[in-house]
C-alpha cells in the first residue's frame, strides 16, 4: 500500500512543480468557457425559445462548464507518454520495476488528478454555485456524484490504457491519441450535451462506455430529480463498462507486451 | 559566400524538406494512421455543427451553409501551419533536451532553417477536407463563381495562413522563457476550435481580444467576408493581408529574440 501512496506523491509534486502551466491553463480555461457562453448565447438568443430538449440556457452552461472542468481534471497523458517511451526504448525502465506497469502509471496519474481536483474542478463547481445562486444542489447528489467520478475516472484510465498498448505495435502515437480524444470528446457529451443528439443516435451514444465518463458524474450532479431505477441503471453502466474494460486493458497489455519490440537502448 | 536571397533560400528548403517527406513516406502505417486522425477530428467537427444545426436553424442569423462555409474555410487557413511549421511543436522539446544549440551553428536563418525541417504530410487530407466543405457551401449559398472572387479568397487564404502560423510561432517561443511551455500551444491551440464561429456573437470587448490580442478573428472570419459579405467589406477584412505580414514579421521577431536568449544546458 505504501508503494502506492509514494507513486500518487509523486504524481502530486510532479504536478506541482508546474505552477506557472497552471495558471496557463486556468487563464485558458476561462477565456475558453466565456467563448463557450457567448457561442451558446447566441444559439439560444436566435432561436427565440427559451427551454429546448428540455435544456434551458442556464442548465446547458452549467453542464457545459462543468464538463470542460471534468475533462481538464481528468485528462491525462498516457498515450502521449507511451508513445514517447517507445519510440525511445525508455519503456523497457518502466517495464523492469517492480510493479505492475498499469498500477504505476495509475497511481502517478491519480495524484496529478489529485491536484486537478483540487485546482480545476472544486473552484469551478464553487463558482458555479454562488454565480447560479445554488443552481446545483448541494445534497446526497454530491456524494453519489464523488463515488460516479471515481468510477469514471477508473473507466477513463482503462481506455487510455487500451490506446496506449497500440502504441507498442505501431509507434504512431499521435495519430491514434487524436482519434481517441476525439472520439472520446463528441460521444461523451463533453463538446454537447447529449440532450441536443437525435434520439437514433443517442441511444447508441447511450450504450457506450465515453459517456460514462462525463455524461454520467455530471448528470447525477446537476440533476436532483433522479428515481432510484435512474441511479441503478447509471451506477449499473458505469461499473459494467468498468469491468468489461479493465479485463481488456489487463488482456491486451499482455498480450502486447508480448509482441512488442524495443529498439536499442 | 553565395548571395542569400530568396532562390537561395528556396533551394535549401526543398532540399531539407524532400529530405523529411522521403524519411516519411517509409513509414507508411504512420502516415496513414495520422490521416485518419485528421479526418476523425474534422468528422467530428462536423458533427458537432451538425447536431447543433438539427436543433437551431441560425446563430446570430448566419445561416448552416454560411457557418459551413467559415467552418471550411478555417481548415484551410490551418492546414500551413499544420504541413509547414509543424516543428514548432517540438521546439520546447529541443530547448529542453539542449538539441536546439544544432540549429544554432548553421549558416542560414535559424528560424528559417529550423522550421524547414519539418513538412507534415497529413496537413494534406484536412485540406482537402476544407476545400470541399467550401465548394459545397459555396454551391448551396448560390454565389456566382468569379475570377476575381476565386483569386480574392486566396488572397485572403495565405493572409489567414500567416497570421495562424504567427500565433503559433509566438505560442511556440514561450518555452525560451519558461519551462513546460507545452500547456500554452496547447492553449492557443485550443482556441483555433472557436475560428470557426462568426465574431460578432461576441461582445465588443472580446471582439477587440479576439482581433488584436489573439488574433483568431484574422484567421477565418474576417478573411471569409471577402465571400460571404462581399458588397459590404469590414475595415478589418480589407486591412487583412497587411496585417498578416506584419503580424508574422513580429512573431518571428519574437521567436528570434527568444532564441537569441537560448544558451544551451551545458552539455
Amino acid at each position: 500500500m505504501k508503494k502506492y501512496l509514494v507513486l500518487i506523491r509523486t504524481g502530486i509534486m510532479d504536478k506541482l512543480n508546474f505552477r506557472v502551466s497552471l495558471i496557463v491553463t486556468f487563464v485558458g480555461n476561462i477565456i475558453y468557457l466565456i467563448t463557450i457562453y457567448f457561442l451558446w448565447k447566441a444559439i439560444y438568443l436566435s432561436s427565440g425559445k427559451e427551454t429546448v430538449n428540455g435544456m434551458t440556457f442556464n442548465d446547458t452552461m452549467i453542464y457545459l462548464v462543468l464538463a470542460t472542468a471534468l475533462f481538464n481534471m481528468m485528462e491525462i497523458f498516457l498515450v502521449w507518454y507511451m508513445g514517447n517511451q517507445v519510440r525511445s526504448g525508455k519503456i523497457v525502465f518502466d517495464l523492469i520495476k517492480p510493479i505492475k506497469f498499469g498500477l504505476y502509471m495509475f497511481f502517478g496519474q491519480l495524484g496529478e488528478v489529485v491536484v486537478n481536483f483540487v485546482v480545476i474542478f472544486l473552484p469551478t463547481v464553487v463558482i458555479v454555485y454562488i454565480v447560479t445562486g445554488g443552481g446545483i444542489l448541494a445534497g446526497k447528489n454530491i456524494l453519489l456524484f464523488f463515488v460516479a467520478m471515481i468510477l469514471a475516472f477508473i473507466i477513463n484510465y482503462c481506455i487510455n490504457m487500451l490506446v496506449a498498448a497500440l502504441c507498442l505495435f505501431t509507434e504512431s502515437s499521435w495519430g491514434i491519441n487524436i482519434m481517441k480524444e476525439v472520439i472520446v470528446s463528441v460521444l461523451s457529451g463533453k463538446s454537447i450535451p447529449l440532450a441536443f443528439f437525435p434520439n437514433s443516435i443517442k441511444s447508441i451514444v447511450e450504450l457506450l462506455p465515453f459517456q460514462a465518463v462525463y455524461n454520467t458524474p455530471l448528470t447525477m450532479l446537476i440533476n436532483n430529480n433522479l428515481s432510484v431505477e435512474n441511479y441503478v441503471k447509471m451506477f449499473g453502466m458505469q461499473i459494467l463498462w468498468l469491468m468489461v474494460l479493465l479485463c481488456g486493458a489487463v488482456w491486451f497489455w499482455k498480450y502486447s507486451l508480448r509482441r512488442v519490440t524495443i529498439n536499442g537502448g | 559566400m553565395k548571395k542569400r536571397n530568396v532562390k537561395f533560400y528556396l533551394a535549401i528548403y526543398f532540399k531539407i524538406i524532400s529530405q523529411d517527406i522521403k524519411s516519411k513516406l517509409s513509414y507508411r502505417v504512420d502516415f496513414i494512421i495520422s490521416t485518419m486522425g485528421i479526418l476523425f477530428t474534422n468528422i467530428a467537427g462536423f458533427i458537432t455543427f451538425w447536431i447543433i444545426f438539427k436543433n437551431f436553424d441560425n446563430i446570430n442569423d448566419w445561416n448552416y451553409y454560411e457557418i459551413l462555409f467559415l467552418y471550411g474555410f478555417s481548415l484551410m487557413a490551418l492546414t500551413p501551419t499544420q504541413c509547414l511549421f509543424d516543428n514548432n511543436w517540438n521546439l520546447r522539446d529541443y530547448v529542453y533536451s539542449g538539441d536546439f544549440i544544432k540549429y544554432c551553428f548553421r549558416p542560414i536563418d535559424l528560424y528559417f532553417y529550423y522550421i524547414s525541417e519539418i513538412f507534415d504530410l497529413k496537413g494534406i487530407g484536412e485540406f482537402m477536407m476544407g476545400v470541399g466543405i467550401i465548394v459545397y457551401a459555396w454551391i448551396n449559398l448560390k454565389y456566382s463563381v468569379t475570377i476575381l472572387g476565386i483569386l480574392a479568397l486566396i488572397v485572403m487564404w495565405i493572409a489567414a495562413s500567416l497570421v495562424m502560423a504567427g500565433i503559433m510561432n509566438i505560442a511556440a517561443a514561450t518555452c525560451f522563457w519558461m519551462n513546460n511551455s507545452g500547456y500554452v500551444m496547447v492553449t492557443v491551440f485550443k482556441f483555433t476550435e472557436y475560428t470557426k464561429y462568426p465574431i460578432d456573437i461576441f461582445n465588443k470587448g472580446f471582439r477587440i481580444f479576439f482581433s488584436f490580442i489573439i488574433p483568431i478573428a484574422f484567421v477565418t472570419y474576417y478573411p471569409s467576408m471577402v465571400v460571404l459579405n462581399s458588397h459590404n467589406l469590414p475595415i478589418l477584412t480589407i486591412i487583412a493581408p497587411i496585417f498578416s505580414v506584419l503580424f508574422f514579421y513580429i512573431s518571428y521577431r519574437i521567436w528570434m529574440f527568444g532564441a537569441s536568449r537560448y544558451n544551451g544546458t551545458g552539455t
